[in-house]
């Protein structure tokens, strides 16, 4: 009887506890509100122009550029490009010649309208040589020196954004958002060795063509600590933070929500100059045999990151799987017996340092050496410190390398330009078996070992709806609304209303 | 002779212009619907897919049939499409000389499909004595046909009416027939348009609001009332009205009450049952824009826990529901997460299991 009780109490209790959830109605979204989030990066240029090609900055500039700027066209969950800041488009069979219909009555956020020379203007600066850009009354011709069909890709990614650059170097956007105040970082007055972090703030863009943001204003903190982000989220100081990958355990133990990306950045080793000719082929061989990357992202990352074999991921190009995991111990040590003592790596140890900003790229360099130890290679850590750091003699390069582009071709050729110093990669690598052969061959050289995908995680707080972010990273705040908390939200929002007087005075994007 | 001759020429070069005229008509036609609408039989891309595949495969040197083919989907492919893509590709490859086999003695041909952001990718991979060969093709996803929604057989009936890229506001019912036009509100392009689709589901007439000062919305909800040939249409801040007879007379005023933020679609919408005219009202689930929703449907006096209460599960949020001016039935604005297609249903109460 007893018993009967408790079960009759258990699911009493139960249902009484489900009834908030179960029971939720459609809550309309809400307007105002000021989002709170959290960046890692200590300083963020918001000049696309200034971007370097796969560095983790870029990949923290491009998600506040996308606040202020808008592209020509964007791709949405479904595969299908939507139209943007262009209306049509067309292009040519050869895929040479586009042109994109531009829409009308577009206003910066200083309230000039939008032409067909601003599009120009910016997509040359960004796009590059190899494409010609005119225009007419109300569009813009694109004609690119070999078959683009990737064009539309390329335009809804990256650093293709379209802005106006002000004779004072401001940049101003279409967006759903302008850049209201920016504060750099600054020692404490209580205690001048704390540095008192970067923020900047944006401002929701009233008239904004593709409708008012729901959030009146954004704040970004830069230059978090990626503990003190988690701390924030937990007692509700942030509502978006960037989670590292070795936190996004705690935090999920802790209760938060977070949200992870497709693997958006690769781990990989670069072997310098010197290391790659024949004669080191061997030794280069033997240390992409030895590598276990399945430890590393399993064990030392948590099952936080994927193993990597190639160099663009797998829902970047759709045939990574096709490669497959090349560990092999025993012919890892077979090979090394066969070095004569004099090679680097054998009996004098190879210096491997870590360009990678942080702790966790630090250890993934200490795994590197403990592999190679396994297959007898000598690694020794080199990190970089003092004012020759970047001169000093190395063998081996640990570097990260995020993903920019949604066209395989452009990102692939992006990371030979920057990493490989090689040049464009033929005109037929759109064809997607093309570019598999491009990367073969790229990896059978064996300058460049992958080693983990690393995807991005967020923290979302509760109170932020319609958290709808694109497996490619970005985040589209301007679609967000945030539930109505008490004084807090209140206190703030009234804040955000006092500022409009001193922001309206100072728009657009200051690089 | 001479003027029946020319009145000869004359008919016929009217029949010319006319059959002309049609055929034009019917081509601007069926432009405008392969932009706004996908049908669930338009299958060429993927037969042109499986062709180009099957091609490249064909050309491998040295590879001889019957192969045997393996098929290898994503995990985001859709239950059901496996027999329709393994169907094409034997077809193809068989058309190439390379007869396919289920023995398990025959080589083996792999097939890959995965999808990319904005692509699927088809990867062969095959041997030929020692050497592995790999060929792989693209197609835009935007471009492959959408996938058939199961329905499940529950007491409350449903059919899929029509299906477009653009965001569909609304949908009402135009007549009292239950197989009668269908009126759609559809937000393109940040331009709202209201449809006039006839019985088989095709556009009859479009018009266009051009609203002039509606501001554009990121939450952009509105409702169509249709009554006789007259339709009113409610946005965010304005109110318009126009006669199908004169569609170029629409006039729109502001509207206070209907603020930037209401998008709740109609709540307590209530279907009548024709087996015992019992009101069942429509609920439906939470507001989450990347989640499937599930309507509920409770009689009169039900709780939502109750278990008299049916429920039908759509493949994505649900962005309206309009009840029909017979009470009989309601159309169902959702949205499809697996292929971002808006789409309007049909419920219906339906007497029995």
């Amino acid at each position: 009887m007893k018993s009967t009780k408790s079960w009759w109490f258990a699911a009493v209790s139960a249902a009484f506890l489900a009834l908030p959830f179960g029971a939720v109605q459609a809550a309309p979204p809400r307007y105002g509100g000021a989002l709170h989030v959290k960046l890692r990066a200590a300083s963020v240029s918001l000049d696309p122009r200034e971007w370097m090609p796969g560095s983790p900055a870029a990949a923290d500039a491009g998600k506040l550029a996308s606040l202020v700027y808008d592209r020509l066209v964007t791709l949405d969950d479904y595969g299908k490009f939507q139209p943007a800041l262009a209306t049509e488009w067309t292009h040519d069979a050869s895929g040479k010649n586009w042109q994109f219909k531009l829409r009308l009555a577009v206003h910066f956020s200083d309230g000039s309208v939008l032409t067909p020379g601003d599009v120009i203007a910016a997509l040359q600066a960004t796009l590059g040589r190899g494409f010609e850009i005119t225009g007419t009354e109300n569009a813009v011709n694109v004609h690119a020196a070999r078959p683009a069909p990737d064009l539309l890709e390329q335009l809804a990614s990256g650093r293709n954004f379209v802005f106006r650059a002000q004779p004072d170097g401001t940049l101003l956007g279409t967006g759903p958002f302008f850049v209201a105040d920016v504060v750099a970082a600054a020692p404490t007055e209580a205690n001048p060795a704390a540095v008192k972090a970067a923020r900047m703030k944006f401002q929701a863009n009233e008239n904004c063509w593709a409708g008012r943001p729901f959030v009146d204003v954004v704040e970004v903190t830069l230059g978090e600590p990626a503990l003190r982000q988690l701390f924030d989220l937990q007692v509700g100081k942030a509502d978006i933070a960037e989670i590292a990958p070795d936190l996004v355990r705690k935090g999920r133990q802790e209760g938060l929500r977070i949200w992870s990306s497709a693997p958006r950045t690769l781990v990989a080793l670069k072997f310098d100059d010197a290391l790659t000719a024949p004669a080191s082929d061997d030794l280069r061989e033997a240390l992409w045999l030895a590598l276990d990357r399945d430890t590393m992202a399993n064990v030392l990352l948590q099952r936080e990151a994927q193993p990597a074999t190639t160099l663009l991921p797998q829902w970047l190009t759709g045939y990574a799987f096709l490669f497959e995991s090349p560990m092999n111990l025993q012919r890892a040590k077979g090979l090394r017996a066969d070095f004569s003592t004099g090679v680097v790596g054998a009996a004098q140890s190879l210096r491997l340092r870590v360009d990678a900003q942080g702790d966790l790229f630090k250890l993934v360099g200490e795994r590197v050496a403990v592999n190679a130890r396994q297959a007898n290679l000598w690694v020794q850590l080199a990190m970089p410190s003092g004012a020759n750091a970047s001169t000093a003699a190395v063998g081996l390069r640990l570097f990260a390398w995020h993903y920019d582009s949604l066209s395989p071709r452009a990102e692939l050729e992006a990371f030979v330009k920057q990493i490989a110093q090689g040049g464009d990669l033929p005109a037929s690598a759109t064809d997607p078996e093309q570019l598999f052969a491009q990367e073969r061959r790229l990896l059978e050289e064996r300058r460049i070992l992958p080693l983990v995908f690393l995807p991005e995680y967020v923290g979302v707080r509760a109170t932020v709806h319609n958290w709808n972010a694109s497996a490619w990273g970005d985040w589209r705040l301007a679609d967000v609304w945030l539930e109505p908390e008490g004084a807090g939200s209140a206190k703030t929002a009234s804040g955000a209303q006092k500022d409009n007087s001193t922001t309206a005075r100072n728009p657009g994007a200051r690089p | 002779m001479q003027s029946s001759a020319r009145k000869f020429r004359q008919k016929k070069w009217g029949r010319s212009v006319g059959f002309g005229a049609l055929l034009l008509l019917g081509v601007f036609a069926a432009d405008y619907l392969a932009q706004t609408c996908v049908f669930a039989d338009s299958d060429s891309p993927l037969k042109e897919t499986a062709r180009k595949l099957a091609e490249r495969v064909a050309g491998i040197p040295g590879l001889r049939g019957p192969l045997r083919l393996e098929w290898h989907p994503d995990e985001h492919w859709a239950e059901g499409e496996d027999a329709r893509w393994r169907e094409t590709l034997r077809d193809e490859f068989a058309r190439r000389m390379l007869p396919m086999s289920d023995e398990a003695g025959a080589g083996a041909l792999s097939v890959y499909a995965q999808q990319t952001p904005a692509q699927l990718v088809l990867t062969a991979k095959t041997r030929v004595g020692d050497r592995e060969e790999v060929r792989i093709v693209a197609i835009p996803r935007a471009v492959l046909p959408p996938v058939e929604t199961t329905v499940r057989p529950v007491r409350l009936q449903r059919q899929l009416v029509y299906q477009s890229l653009d965001r569909i506001l609304d949908a009402a019912s135009l007549s009292n027939n239950a197989d009668g036009e269908l009126g759609v509100l559809l937000y393109k392009n940040f331009e709202v348009v209201v449809l006039r689709l006839d019985a088989k589901g095709e556009i009859a007439q479009t018009v266009s609001l051009n609203v002039t000062g509606l501001k554009p919305a990121r939450n952009p909800h509105g409702e169509l009332a249709p009554l006789g040939g007259q339709v009113s249409v409610q946005l965010w801040g304005k109110s318009c009205d126009f006669s199908w007879d004169a569609p170029a007379e629409v006039k729109c005023r502001a509207e206070k009450a209907f603020s930037l933020e209401k998008s709740a679609w109609r709540m307590g919408t209530v279907l009548t049952s024709p087996c015992d005219a019992s009101h069942w009202t429509i609920s439906g689930g939470g507001n989450d824009p990347t989640a499937r929703e599930v309507l509920r449907l409770m009689p009169d006096g039900a709780s939502e826990e109750s278990s008299a209460t049916v429920m039908s599960e759509f493949p994505g949020p649900v962005w309206n529901v309009n009840a029909g001016q017979s009470g009989g039935s309601a159309l169902v604005v959702a949205r499809n997460l697996q292929t971002g297609n808006y789409e309007v249903y049909k419920i219906m109460v339906v007497c029995g299991g």
